[in-house]
């Protein structure tokens, strides 16, 4: 996981624009107080999804309920909704499997994540896991969910797309599954919102910029932050 | 055409109430089709084609005298024909499938655009092609499998009563042309009553089962029809006891309240998260400023 640590005496001058050059291609990687979180592809690949997600988002929920018609304002009116919502699903869930197969290594479940307590991980005041790698126990269950949550809503996503072709009983059953997998990815996705922003500062810059501070590293991610600076006193 | 001007709008997809102002009542109107005197000649069919000014349809042949196996986009109204066995013999059904204009309609229920499916006052259930996205949400929300998407103009259609017609105080074009009195239209108690009356005579005339078919499972509906043999309404391909089909009731009327509440508290949750227990930042920060915990 962890490429060798450059020092920080590397790039003495101009620590900024020489790690967001690093940035590009490289991760997990330190330089000066700043660590390398996600290299450009990485960040491109999650925006890309998450601008699928909200155009599906946006144009699916004035079809869920009239409360949300106002939405449907943004994108030229409802008719136009019903037929952008099928298109940017599609987009969404091929950008979700790149974003999965992406990710895969990295998201590989350990023993030690059973011990995760998401519960008392929320409560915020106990210290951090030292075991706690590059991502948490937390971050690896929303991580599997993408997956089983999109094909969920992606297959009972097409025979409400195409009316003719398929029978009633099973597009009664599809409107279920596919309201069901909508809830569930718009609970998943505050909380991921949260968690990516206001919950825990230091953290939204990682998907803009791409690196984290160091200070932000031991907090949230201890052993990570062992394995890329070589850092063994905590 | 959009909605009728003239009849105040009882109910009206994904909406919270119509026009209705209560003002004025409309009596609730009704077409009775009498299958014991239809006699498949299918002058109906044609009525309903020229008035709704229809394109032509293929027709196909499906071993009876059916014009083509179900209702159609561009085709509203279908005598179906049936042979049952019956007392050692067989009975020839013939049934007219239309749109049962449901007090309590299915479509209506399902439907997610605002105002594309109404029902007026009078009891008939339209669609405003205007309003009409064609997501075909509407077909799984019907228990008599009438609503047809159309891929040629990306809309609901169904009969519509003819409300063009009743507007002006005309009877629906398909009752214009019967031949045999079978079909009438007018005030639905006043049908109910002459059913009765016709359900009598058929009794007399040894058919014990006879009844006049307006399911109470979708409130009664606006199409009653007498049947000879009214316990066995599936022989005319009607179901037995029809009602908004449960998916769309556990959708609409659970799925969505609880969808809700849980949008509500994944929303106030975070907040609340946010005020009791706060951000988590790193203690020794040099680049944030709060300088708290």
């Amino acid at each position: 996981m962890s490429d060798a640590s450059v020092p920080a005496s590397a790039h003495p001058a101009a620590p900024g624009p020489s790690i967001m050059r690093l940035a590009v291609h490289r991760e997990d990687v330190a330089v000066g107080d700043e660590i390398v979180r996600h290299r450009l592809l990485s960040r491109v690949i999650h925006w890309v999804v998450a601008l699928f997600f909200m155009v599906a988002l946006l144009t699916g929920m004035p079809i869920y309920s009239p409360v949300f018609g106002w939405m449907a304002t943004l994108f030229g009116g409802l008719s136009v909704c019903r037929w952008l919502h099928a298109w940017s699903g599609i987009a969404f869930s091929v950008a979700s499997a790149v974003m999965v197969l992406h990710w895969l290594s990295d998201m590989k479940l350990v023993p030690h994540d059973l011990k995760f307590n998401l519960v008392q991980y929320m409560q915020f005041s106990a210290a951090e896991d030292p075991e706690i790698g590059k991502y948490n126990p937390g971050q690896k269950l929303f991580f599997w969910t993408i997956p089983l949550v999109t094909l969920m809503v992606l297959l009972s996503g097409i025979p409400l797309w195409w009316p003719t072709k398929f029978g009633s009983t099973l597009r009664q059953v599809c409107i279920i599954v596919h309201d069901v997998g909508f809830i569930m990815w718009f609970v998943a996705i505050v909380g991921h919102v949260y968690l990516g922003t206001a919950a825990e500062p230091g953290t939204f810059r990682s998907m803009t910029r791409g690196t984290v501070t160091k200070a932000w590293a031991r907090l949230h991610h201890p052993k990570w932050f062992r394995d890329v600076t070589g850092d063994r006193k905590e | 055409m959009g909605a009728i001007q003239g009849f105040e709008i009882r109910r009206s997809s994904a909406s919270l109430r119509g026009s209705a102002t209560q003002l004025r009542t409309l009596p609730v109107v009704a077409k009775y089709i009498d299958t014991s005197t239809c006699i498949g000649c299918k002058a109906c069919e044609v009525a309903c084609q020229e008035w709704n000014d229809l394109p032509v349809s293929q027709t196909e042949q499906v071993g009876t005298y059916q014009t083509m196996p179900s209702l159609q986009a561009s085709y509203w109204n279908l005598i179906q024909f049936r042979e049952v066995d019956y007392q050692g013999g067989v009975a020839w059904l013939m049934r007219k499938d239309q749109c049962m204009h449901c007090a309590d309609p299915g479509c209506l229920a399902a439907c997610p655009a605002p105002g594309a499916i109404v029902q007026y006052q009078n009891g008939i259930v339209d669609v405003d092609p205007e309003k009409c996205i064609g997501c075909g949400l509407c077909e799984p929300g019907c228990p008599f499998d009438v609503p047809r998407y159309s891929e040629r103009t990306n809309k609901m259609a169904k009969c519509t009563l003819c409300v063009d017609r009743v507007e002006v105080g005309l009877e629906p074009a398909c009752v214009k042309a019967c031949p045999t009195g079978c079909l009438q239209f007018g005030d639905k108690d006043t049908l109910l009553a002459y059913g009765k009356h016709r359900v009598t005579a058929l009794k007399e005339g040894g058919f014990a089962e006879a009844a006049v078919y307006d399911p109470p499972g979708v409130g009664g509906t606006s199409v009653i029809t007498v049947l000879r043999h009214g316990d066995h309404p599936e022989w005319y391909g009607l179901p037995k006891d029809p009602t908004v089909p449960v998916a769309v009731s556990l959708w609409k009327r659970i799925l969505h309240p609880l969808g809700f509440i849980a949008m509500g508290a994944a929303l106030f949750g975070t907040l609340g998260h946010f005020m009791t227990v706060g951000p988590k930042k790193p203690k020794d920060t040099s680049t944030t400023s709060g300088g708290e915990v």
